[in-house]
């Protein structure tokens, strides 16, 4: 009994600085934000005698919904997704597969390589990839024009791939040691079977452990959808140097412009807590066609 | 290994921790005054010299003593932070704001109104510098410095190949096509579609009015055809491909100012020292100052400019005032500023001109005495210009639409939009637009 006591004091106090950290960073800014998405600043005349607070109820939201510029941004992150996702799951698989095929050497030294560029801050990634963009500073520019390959990365027609690029160099290691665990994890016997009936490295790569491997990569899906959907620093950092990438480019974009240059923090926290409705909403979906795929 | 990797993990937890019981105890900038004692107040700031005119404040008084931190300059976040700092309620006492977003600041109620406390400064600034910091009626801000427009020009380079600094915009573009002309790879000038208060100060000097009040109602014409007659002009040399397109202060621009292949700077007098001397030192003696090219009759806007304002939350106004007052017209506090810190500022008060003109080292310009351009310049300073109260607003339109002239984009168009969006925003914080 008091053992039993003691273990539920003892889960108590280890489980204490989680719930606080939760509720402190967590549930209390979602509620404060949903209590700012309810009012409005007004002023009136010239405007410099200050401003009054007024309940607004939804006009918020319907503002943010009304403006075009909020509604793009769903747009280009829609476009990232498409571009994004097949590529970087496409490519983290492959690779994935290569590092647990019997034929590959070298496996830690490429896990870490892989792995390396998601250790650098995404920001930093940002700007080292904007040298690496920018005519005249770009190594990578220069030597691609010797080349005979005129690419403007800064132009406005490829802002998306640019920003995809930077998305890809970031995550695609990250994503190939998930998928390498999760190989890992494929059973050796059902393996050698498959060979033993005479499947080579190919068809037990995708016949066997793509397979069995799907639950990771419908986890990484999700990461990487609800990931898109806040897109921020990559473009941020982007903003200025590529003409395309405006300031409300993504919806985090126009969050932050609405609050920290247009001073409407009313309108800058119903567009927040509009994308993470959309979040969790496209988290139910894609968690659902993934389950349901799995259980056929 | 995997035990390793645990208490590593523990250890960057811990430090988390560290550092976020840290981060709690840093705030609140204005609280707790000891009642013995000098009054400390906070000062957030990034013009060139402010930590150490802050210095030599602190070393002359005992009443009063200034906590100063070096803050990004208010387009690079900046403004973010004091934004951010102010909704949080932990602003500084002094802060550092340009007179084009001074308004903004003034309509969200961020600022102390000062009137009580400025009169017998009130009377050292022309009364032109003055009236940007007076709005409604009620004074917000202190001025530091005029920042009137000049062209600084490579004389190495424009003396190598016969041309004559431009007087006019016909002859900047004239000289334009010379440059490129003796040189590809070279280029006059730089449009910075990343930076609308350098085309609104171009619009100022061409006589454009972007706001203006009567009674109680703003008049907003962002489009008005001086300010189109400046976008069609710059419009033509971007397409004659006889300027860049960069972004301002970026790497990219001063990689070219140091290769020597952008010869001149269309900018403000703090220009020369933020920008130019502080980034090309072995450039030392080759540049020359200028008045701004004209159109028709020499006339100059102002680019940026410094204000100091004290936030609405200070409870430390006359303190922070003194301190305010001492920097902008403290003969002392405008040659540490210059002298030892080697700013280029303007100063508004017009008693501290001759100290700054005394203080200010030419050797950048190999001699020349760029001071009197700039006081001829901060002369011809065209009267009558009003910021409006939502120019952070104004201006991300503007960015955003100047960045698509190099696919295509027209100008004139981001200030049509500009205008648009402009008149929506006022409207929707209430204000009246006629």
């Amino acid at each position: 009994m008091s053992a039993k006591k003691s273990q539920r004091g003892a889960a108590t106090l280890l489980m204490a600085p989680f719930f606080a950290l939760f509720l402190g960073t967590l549930v209390v800014p979602i509620g404060y934000a949903a209590y700012l998405s309810l009012f409005t600043e007004r002023s009136s005349g010239l405007g410099f005698g200050g401003t009054e607070t007024l309940f607004t109820g939804l006009g918020n939201y319907l503002h943010a919904l009304a403006d075009p510029a909020f509604r793009d941004g769903f747009g280009v992150i829609a476009g990232y997704v498409l571009g994004y996702i097949p590529v970087m799951v496409g490519g983290a698989l492959l690779l994935a597969l290569l590092l647990d095929s019997t034929l590959a050497r070298a496996k830690r030294f490429f896990q870490l390589t892989l792995y390396l560029p998601h250790a650098v801050p995404g920001i930093i990634a940002a700007i080292i990839w904007l040298y690496l963009y920018t005519p005249g500073l770009s190594p990578v520019v220069a030597a691609m024009r010797e080349g005979g390959l005129t690419w403007n990365f800064l132009s406005s027609d490829h802002a998306l791939s640019s920003v995809i690029n930077i998305s890809l160099w970031e995550w695609v290691g990250y994503n190939v040691v998930i998928f390498y665990a999760a190989l890992q994890a494929v059973p050796r016997e059902v393996v050698e079977a498959a060979s033993v009936d005479g499947a080579g490295e190919l068809r037990t790569a995708l016949s066997i452990k793509l397979p069995m491997i799907r639950a990771a990569v419908v986890m990484t899906v999700l990461f990487t959808v609800i990931g898109a959907l806040q897109l921020f620093t990559e473009p941020m950092i982007l903003n200025g140097a590529n003409p395309a990438v405006n300031t409300t480019w993504t919806p985090n974009m126009y969050a932050y412009d609405a609050a920290f240059r247009r001073g409407d923090y009313g309108v800058a926290a119903a567009a927040s807590i509009l994308l993470a409705f959309v979040a969790a909403l496209l988290s139910f979906v894609v968690t659902r066609i993934g389950n349901r795929k799995g259980a056929a | 290994m995997r035990h390793k990797i645990r208490t590593r993990l523990g250890a960057i937890g811990a430090l988390a921790a560290l550092g976020l019981v840290a981060a709690c105890g840093g705030g609140g900038a204005s609280g707790g005054a000891a009642q013995s004692g000098p009054t400390e107040i906070t000062f957030w700031s990034w013009t060139k010299g402010s930590a150490e005119v802050v210095d030599a404040f602190n070393a002359l008084h005992t009443d009063v003593k200034v906590k100063f931190e070096q803050i990004p300059s208010g387009a690079a976040g900046g403004y973010t932070k004091m934004t951010n700092a102010i909704k949080a309620g932990n602003a500084p006492d002094v802060m550092n704001i340009e007179y084009p977003v001074l308004p903004d600041y003034v309509s969200q109620g961020s600022l102390a109104d000062l009137s009580a406390k400025v009169g017998d400064l009130k009377a050292k600034f022309p009364d032109q510098i003055r009236a940007l910091t007076e709005l409604g009626g009620k004074t917000w801000a202190v001025p530091l410095d005029a920042s009137p427009m000049v062209l600084y020009y490579r004389k190495d380079f424009f003396d190598a190949n016969g041309i004559a600094a431009p007087k006019t915009w016909d002859e900047y573009k004239a000289a334009a096509a010379k440059v490129k002309q003796a040189d590809p790879k070279a280029r006059i000038g730089t449009f910075f579609p990343d930076d609308p208060g350098h085309f609104a100060s171009l619009a100022w000097q061409a006589g454009g009015k972007w706001f203006g009040t009567s009674g109680d109602s703003w008049h907003v014409s962002i489009d008005d055809p001086k300010s189109k007659q400046v976008a069609d002009y710059w419009q033509g040399l971007i397409s004659e491909d006889l300027v860049r397109v960069q972004s301002a202060f970026s790497q990219e621009w001063n990689a070219g100012v140091k290769a020597g292949e952008t010869v001149s700077y269309v900018g403000a007098s703090w220009g020369a020292g933020s920008a130019l001397r502080a980034n090309q030192p072995d450039q030392a003696g080759k540049w020359a100052v200028a008045p701004i090219p004209h159109w028709g009759t020499p006339a100059s806007g102002m680019y940026g400019g410094s204000t100091f304002a004290v936030a609405k939350d200070s409870k430390k106004v006359d303190a922070a005032v003194k301190f305010i007052g001492w920097m902008t017209t403290d003969a002392q506090a405008i040659t540490t500023r210059l002298g030892i810190a080697k700013s280029t500022m303007y100063p508004a008060a017009a008693d501290m001109v001759p100290v700054a003109a005394k203080s200010f080292d030419n050797s950048f310009f190999g001699g020349q005495d760029a001071y009197s351009v700039y006081k001829d310049a901060a002369a011809t300073i065209k009267n009558g210009w009003t910021w409006g109260p939502s120019m952070f607003a104004t201006n991300s339109t503007l960015k955003d639409n100047f960045g698509t002239v190099t696919s295509g984009g027209a100008l004139t168009d981001a200030l049509r939009k500009a205008q648009q969006s402009t008149v929506d925003e006022l409207k929707k914080r209430g204000l009246n637009v006629s």
